[in-house]
């Protein structure tokens, strides 16, 4: 060991950090966030027609509204495919006025009729579309700017010929009017965000770009039906499963530690499941457990069952349950042998050599000489297979389909991929999170309790 | 031992010292059964589903099917499996993404897990009880928001995004065993090279590394392991680039029974194998990182 100060070790350990910071811290902080944080719970509505302007206004998602008015606006170009989004096209024209003057202004792509255009496709020349209907203006107007709003800078004959300089692609943003938990409301917002009906002047506010606060994803998640259920099963897996795979690995590591013969052979056996996937350990006792898989087939042929029962269907809960016990004590049993043997062997021989010479039996001296001094390796077997016990999840789904008996995991898998509904699945990874830290915490205190009650 | 080795003993000691010798080889004995019984609940298992890879179609559909031994031999399951939509896509995926998460983590983790081991400085528990901390966090939980980040990033339904979760979920373990290796060689080895002329680097590279070697060898197959089983990150990461595990859950809802344990016990291989070479390195490993 050196001892030296220096910054060596900071520089190895370096692109640990970083690599944790990115791949981990962050990743936590956006599971928070996705959580708790609904970023599309309102839509801000501006002051004016324009993102600079200040936001009046906030409307909740899926609020109805009232179109008051629209107006075209400059849009970037990585939004132009967004859903909802209503473009309109706006050239910078040339062309003489009523007066006879030249003006050079904007005007919409819908009042110029285009007659020429470049090889590319660009138009360059148009003339000036007529007003239909009896009252209507006669004359275009050609505005300072790409809207209705701006000022008028001079007026066109129907039929005039314009040069089109230039071609600006609008998103439409509406003036609209809705209310905010019984305020009225009113400012402007872009048209990707809403979706306007039929008849062109009402609509509702498809999604908001500001986010807020919200615990409707945590509270979809609990009213799930699936939650409950998810919840139980969990709970049942973990008391059935825990205990089953100390008292087997406690078995498997004195085994171990006894140096049988074929000890190194046996060992590999032992460390086999260690390796192995917990889909494929599904899959396993899907094998032993299906209709016509081991079980039945020994079953019958031993004479116990005429004719082949089902385990693993709705009618049959506790046996799907009884598989994922033994498919999980199977599976993760190993590396809780691994911790005690290791354990085990930082027992001193001497210490249960002295026992046996005083008469103490097997059992005496791994009531009170062994598993005393196994309890460090047990502690942290214990919680890393109790942390790893919320996280089963294929096993669940290759013996049960993920229906009939689920759990927290499978709750989050089947939010995320089937549901696509992300935020609940944010919510379910972070009700794990806690539980499986709570869970931790409990263990350490009842730890310490029980020390602190034999130092007394 | 036999008596004759301990001579002018009275016969009563020689009984009590018989019968204590009985009483420890029916226990041994004993040892020797509960070590079979433990080995055939592993095993048979693993046997009957390599049996039902090994297969006809028709004996995976037939029933009863008899006691294990009898089942015919036939490739007809496995191959039915390898040919399906999807698979050999899935395991050059798999592999892809297990060799990419062995290769980073190793090598991020190296300097790091040298660090634990060999410098005393400032800081040095807070980093390795994070690490610990970090082991011991459910998959499940990081992979929601990664998926999420990847989309907006536009980097999703990549192996390479999937080796960068991957990673994340194996740097932690690669860390601490590789310090554990490294803690297994005694620093007066680097320092007696170094009083015999080499640099610090020399010392290193001539001296430590292939005393690592076998120690850093058996923690990247564990990590390809870790990588090839890893089935929750992998199906929430990957839609068309699925890996193996990802694609045999996919089909599992609706697809035959023979392709399911062609598929389990193919998913069984690399443990079958692996275990075998680093099952001497497990307890250096797991030992020093329960610790």
């Amino acid at each position: 060991m050196q001892t030296k100060r220096n910054w060596v070790p900071y520089l190895l350990i370096l692109p640990t950090f970083i690599y944790l910071i990115l791949f981990f811290a962050y990743p936590m902080v956006r599971g928070l966030n996705l959580a708790f944080f609904d970023d599309e719970a309102n839509l801000a509505l501006h002051a004016e027609a324009s993102s600079d302007a200040a936001i009046a206004d906030l409307i909740p998602q899926s609020a109805s509204i009232e179109i008051l008015g629209r107006q075209g606006n400059l849009v970037a170009e990585e939004v132009l495919d967004e859903n909802n989004l209503l473009t309109e096209i706006w050239f910078t024209i040339e062309a003489p006025d009523v007066d006879g003057n030249t003006v050079t202004g904007w005007a919409s792509e819908s009042r110029i009729r285009v007659r020429e255009e470049a090889e590319d496709g660009t138009p360059i020349m148009g003339t000036v579309r007529r007003r239909l209907g009896s009252n209507a203006d006669p004359l275009t107007s050609v505005y300072a700017e790409p809207n209705e709003n701006s000022d008028v800078i001079g007026q066109l004959e129907a039929r005039t010929e314009v040069q089109i300089v230039e071609l600006a692609t609008l998103e439409v943003w509406f003036l609209l009017k809705g209310e905010n938990n019984g305020t009225p409301v009113e400012g402007w917002a872009p048209s990707r965000y809403i979706q306007i009906f039929d008849d062109e002047i009402t609509g509702r506010v498809d999604r908001g770009n500001s986010g807020e606060f919200t615990t409707k994803f945590v509270e979809k998640m609990v009213n799930d039906r699936f939650f409950w259920p998810a919840m139980r099963y969990t709970a049942i897996l973990l008391l059935l499963i825990i205990p089953t795979q100390f008292v087997l690995a406690i078995v498997m590591a004195l085994v171990i530690q006894a140096q049988l013969r074929f000890n190194s052979f046996i060992l590999y056996i032992f460390a086999i499941p260690l390796g192995v996937s917990d889909l494929a350990v599904g899959i396993l006792w899907f094998a032993i457990f299906t209709q016509n898989g081991l079980l039945n087939s020994f079953l019958q042929t031993v004479g116990f069952i005429e004719s082949p029962s089902s385990w693993l269907t709705a009618d049959s809960r506790n046996w799907i349950l009884v598989a994922i016990w033994l498919a999980e004590v199977w599976r993760a049993t190993s590396i809780v042998m691994v911790i005690v043997v290791s354990g085990l062997q930082a027992i001193s021989s001497e210490v249960l050599e002295a026992a046996e010479v005083f008469g103490a039996n097997m059992w005496q001296r791994l009531r009170y000489i062994i598993l005393p001094l196994l309890r460090p390796s047990l502690q942290v077997a214990l919680i890393l297979r109790t942390i790893l016990a919320f996280q089963v999840f294929a096993v669940v789904i290759a013996l049960s389909g993920g229906d009939v008996v689920t759990v927290l995991a499978n709750e989050t898998y089947r939010q995320y991929f089937d549901l696509r509904n992300s935020n609940v699945a944010a919510a379910y990874a972070l009700l794990i999170l806690v539980i499986s830290m709570f869970t931790a915490v409990i263990y350490l205190r009842a730890i310490r309790t029980q020390e602190e009650a034999s130092a007394t | 031992m036999s008596s004759e080795t301990i001579p002018q003993v009275a016969p009563e000691v020689l009984a009590v010292h018989e019968q204590m010798k009985r009483r420890q080889r029916i226990r041994r004995g004993l040892t020797y059964v509960l070590a079979s019984l433990i080995c055939l609940w592993i095993t048979v298992p693993i046997f009957f589903i390599f049996s039902m890879a090994f297969t006809t179609q028709e004996t995976v559909r037939s029933y009863p099917k008899g006691f294990l031994p009898f089942i015919p031999f036939s490739t007809e399951t496995m191959t039915f499996f390898l040919n399906s939509d999807g698979i050999f896509e899935g395991v050059i995926n798999s592999i892809t993404v297990a060799v990419i998460t062995l290769v980073l983590s190793t090598i991020i983790a190296a300097p790091a897990g040298y660090a634990i081991s060999r410098y005393i400085f400032p800081g040095r528990n807070f980093f390795r009880l994070s690490i610990l901390a970090v082991r011991a966090f459910p998959i499940v939980v990081l992979s929601i928001p990664m998926a999420v980040m990847f989309i907006q990033l536009g980097f999703f339904d990549s192996v390479y995004s999937l080796s960068l979760m991957h990673t994340a979920l194996t740097l932690p373990t690669t860390v601490l065993v590789i310090a554990s290796v490294f803690a297994s060689i005694p620093y007066e080895l680097e320092e007696a090279a170094q009083v015999f002329g080499c640099t610090p680097f020399q010392a290193f590279r001539t001296v430590v590394l292939p005393l690592v070697m076998p120690g850093i060898a058996a923690s990247a197959i564990f990590t390809f392991v870790m990588s090839w089983n890893e089935v929750f990150a992998a199906s929430i990461l990957t839609i068309q680039n699925r890996t193996l595990p990802a694609q045999v859950l996919f089909a599992l809802g609706n697809s035959s029974e023979a392709y399911q344990f062609a598929g389990g016990f193919f998913l069984l291989i690399p443990s079958l194998i692996f275990m075998f070479f680093i099952r001497k390195y497990l307890f250096n490993m797991w030992g020093q990182v329960s610790k």
